[in-house]
């Protein structure tokens, strides 16, 4: 694969630091290359490329590659570019009951770069230095062949940690249940240190801010580090809101709500992950971008309109993940000039796209039996 | 909260005795007032010249509810579904008995979402059999259908109709509304998709209310191989198929979601064929391009197009780059899941029978572009047998006429009632 060092040297630059047009040339090589040897490993693939109604040889923007709506990877078998032998690891993504989840296949050189990628941006937020990393979820979810969102956004942080304590079990009925003395034993040994915590943003409310808090139990952390990703559906449901969450997780572990980061990441986007900077946007790395496109000409929208995501990213060389239209809406605040210093697209998620129930008559869900 | 710009005959309901009330008033009209189709056609054809504005043309189906509204287009349907004598409401005979049609008093109506003037269609159905109407209308239709009413006010201006019309807007998620309307009504014709149906059905009505029901169904369109073939009238075939695609955004139970060419003997391909229907599908779009589109359709449309390619190698796609339409290109007899947003599946299949023979029921409408007429004999034969209720010529699927889902539109909301008389006769003596 001629691109891979071309990635690797991408890997290695500040993810925040190029001029857009740049940004754009370089990626756009890349997926190009990257597109010719997803279309030799998988003819379905191909197919698909081929029947894109502009050609991706002579595109000159990444907006006119052609992209998967994220949905399609809800196969069983996943969609593979790699023989099965090479797969290391399947992700899942999280869904509910009535829905399948993503499945997306990862090999060695695509692992290597999804770590790289997620140390790369999370270094640019938090510093490169390990720390004792507390993870507010069970040690059960880190499987060895399959792992999912939650397991992936955990493990995407290890870089970070100097030791792991995770302070979440599974109680005898299989339910998540708050270690208290082993959050104790890691608030008390690292008070004065530097620490990572992570957890899904709904674990880290309802099993351990909403319990210690209606005991009025604070941890003395002023340095913790807090970054919670997997979004807000559960919480709005439950009327929590993002400024009284942060109040309330500073609060508990005794730091200010600016050491709070929202990151989000979704497990069919290896290697990139997208925090919230100091001005609240979101922000695309080196080698990725972020597309949002009208839902009435799929065209990239304006700054200040909102559209559908398109997440891209040059990591992923075991399935055809390079470009992928999300189920997540967005609002572009800008193409270059975050006051935060970080270059290119600034953009904010405004939530999923609503699942409208088509209602008209010509709206089939079951067969009905003739004559009946 | 639903806001009105107008209160004209659409009203935001917010209890049950507004509904409760209005029925009340409208089934008072109806014992009191006897109106004879002649004179509601009378009322329909002048409302049909009003809706002949400019401001009005850009409502999807307008041009059609024009047609239907003319007394050229209801006389017929009246005469046939009621009886002759029935347009001036006069008892007509029936063997030995004379027979009249009544009204059954207050319909409900439950239009669908997706069709902007289902509501309106409906509701004349109702008031062509004397009833009086109570009508639901879905929140995407408040303004479409207020225009279109206000229109009927304007030359109803003895009130003849809109006296008998009580259009409530509520959210459909207000079971208290929902079951004092149901409570409230003699008749009801209930369109829409499956969960909808199903909810309204289970509502209270009372025992005697007729119940009519337009369900989720689909449609398909075929063609066999000399009509696609045909070079005179294939460009004229492609521009119906799209006008019957593009028509209510393809989410109305007669638009199609497939079309079946028979493939020709000597293997001549359809690739010509195809080059012309994807040449009408851009001029339909450039002439009625979509105006709004919801994300989740976006989102639909976008998983179709690649599922199908990646799927089999050999399936084929032509799109532009945005969700305007689609064309599907494979082969088989199965009727694929429907995506509707113009997604049209065209598939080649060595006999239109092997596909008809595998609808189950769902498929409402079968459009046919037949040069052979024997062909199409066999092929209409077959698709009644397996539950097609409209067989129709391609470009005419959404041509609304009677019976629709193999029933009448007027005649389930009247009572027939009959008549033998004691003064004539033997037992006259």
């Amino acid at each position: 694969m001629d691109f891979e060092e071309k990635i690797e040297s991408l890997l290695t630059v500040p993810p925040y630091s190029a001029c857009p047009l740049d940004k754009h040339a370089g990626l756009l090589s890349i997926l190009r290359e990257e597109l010719v040897y997803a279309c030799q490993r998988h003819e379905g693939y191909r197919n698909y490329v081929h029947n894109w109604p502009i050609d991706y040889q002579s595109a000159s923007l990444v907006a006119d590659l052609p992209y998967l709506p994220v949905g399609i990877l809800k196969t069983d078998p996943p969609l593979s570019l790699v023989d099965r032998a090479e797969i290391k690891r399947t992700l899942t993504s999280s869904a509910t009951s009535s829905q399948q989840p993503s499945r997306v296949v990862v090999d060695s050189p695509t692992a290597r770069r999804m770590t790289k990628g997620v140390v790369a941006i999370v270094r640019d937020f938090i510093g490169s230095a390990r720390r004792p990393y507390l993870v507010v979820d069970t040690k059960d979810l880190m499987g060895e062949a399959a792992l999912g969102a939650r397991g992936a956004a955990i493990q995407g942080l290890q870089p970070f940690a100097s030791v792991v304590t995770y302070c979440l079990t599974l109680n005898d009925q299989g339910n998540l249940a708050l270690n208290r003395g082993r959050l104790e034993e890691f608030a008390n040994f690292h008070t004065d240190s530097e620490v990572l915590v992570y957890g899904f943003t709904y674990i880290l409310w309802n099993y351990l801010v909403v319990p210690l808090m209606s005991e009025g139990i604070r941890l003395n952390l002023p340095k913790a580090r807090i970054l919670h990703s997997g979004g807000w559906k559960r919480l709005q449901d439950e009327a929590v809101e993002k400024t009284l969450f942060n109040e309330q997780l500073a609060r508990t572990f005794g730091c200010t709500p600016d050491r709070i980061t929202d990151f989000y990441g979704m497990v069919e986007s290896v290697g990139v992950i997208y925090p919230d900077c100091s001005e609240g946007n979101k922000h695309a790395p080196l080698f990725g971008d972020v597309i949002v496109r009208d839902t009435l000409t799929l065209k990239p929208v304006g700054e200040g309109e909102q559209g559908i995501v398109q997440v891209c990213s040059v990591l992923p060389s075991s399935f055809p993940g390079h470009l992928l239209l999300t189920e997540d809406r967005a609002e572009v605040i800008a193409y270059d000039g975050c006051p935060c210093g970080r270059r290119g697209i600034s953009f904010r998620f405004a939530g999923r796209i609503p699942k409208t129930e088509m209602r008209g008559c010509g709206n089939l869900q079951v067969n009905r039996s003739l004559l009946n | 909260m639903i806001e009105l710009a107008q209160p004209t005959l659409t009203q935001a309901v917010t209890s049950s005795e507004e509904i409760n009330n209005a029925s009340a008033r409208l089934r008072q009209t109806v014992l009191e007032t006897e109106i004879s189709p002649n004179a509601v056609i009378g009322v329909f054809d002048s409302w049909a010249k009003k809706l002949n504005t400019l401001d009005l043309d850009a409502a999807p189906g307008i041009s059609f509810l024009r047609m239907w509204l003319r007394r050229g287009t209801l006389e017929p349907i009246v005469a046939r579904e009621l009886g002759p004598n029935s347009l001036h409401g006069r008892w007509h005979d029936y063997g030995r008995a004379k027979c009249k049609a009544f009204p059954v008093g207050v319909v409900g109506h439950w239009p669908a979402g997706n069709v902007e003037i289902q509501p309106i269609l409906s509701m004349t159905c109702a008031l062509l059999g004397g009833n009086a109407a109570i009508v639901r209308i879905p929140s995407g239709l408040f303004e479409v259908t207020q225009r279109i009413m206000e229109k009927l006010v304007e030359c109803d201006t003895e009130e003849v109709l809109t006296r008998r019309i009580f259009m409530a807007a509520y959210d459909h998620s207000r079971q208290d509304l929902q079951e004092a309307m149901a409570k409230s009504v003699d008749g009801a014709m209930i369109w829409g998709g499956e969960e909808a149906v199903l909810q309204i059905r289970s509502l209270p009505f009372p025992h005697w209310t007729r119940i009519a029901v337009f369900g989720p169904r689909i449609s398909v369109a075929a063609m066999d191989a000399e009509a696609w073939s045909d070079p005179e009238n294939q460009e004229t075939w492609c521009r119906r198929i799209a006008r019957d695609v593009w028509q209510f955004d393809q989410q109305a139970c007669s638009s199609p979601q497939v079309l079946f060419l028979e493939k020709k003997g000597n293997g001549e391909s359809t690739a010509q064929f195809l080059l012309m229907l994807q040449r009408a599908f851009e001029i339909e779009n450039r002439a009625h391009p979509r105006r709004a589109i919801a994300g989740a359709l976006t989102s639909a449309i976008c998983r179709a197009r690649a599922s199908w390619l990646l799927k089999d190698t050999t399936h084929k796609a032509v799109f532009p780059v945005g969700p305007d339409w689609t064309l599907l290109i494979g082969s088989g007899s199965d009727v694929p899941s429907p995506t509707q947003g113009k997604t049209l599946t065209v598939l080649e299949v060595d006999d239109l029978g092997d596909a008809v023979a595998k609808f189950d029921g769902n498929v409402q409408t079968l459009g046919l572009a037949m040069a052979d007429s024997q062909k199409e004999s066999k092929v209409a034969l077959l698709a009644g047998q397996r539950g097609v209720d409209r067989i129709v010529k391609l470009g005419q699927m959404h041509v609304f006429v009677p019976p629709w889902d193999g029933v009448d539109l007027i005649r389930p909301m009247v009572r027939m009632v009959r008549h033998v008389s004691s003064t004539e006769g033997e037992n006259a003596k």
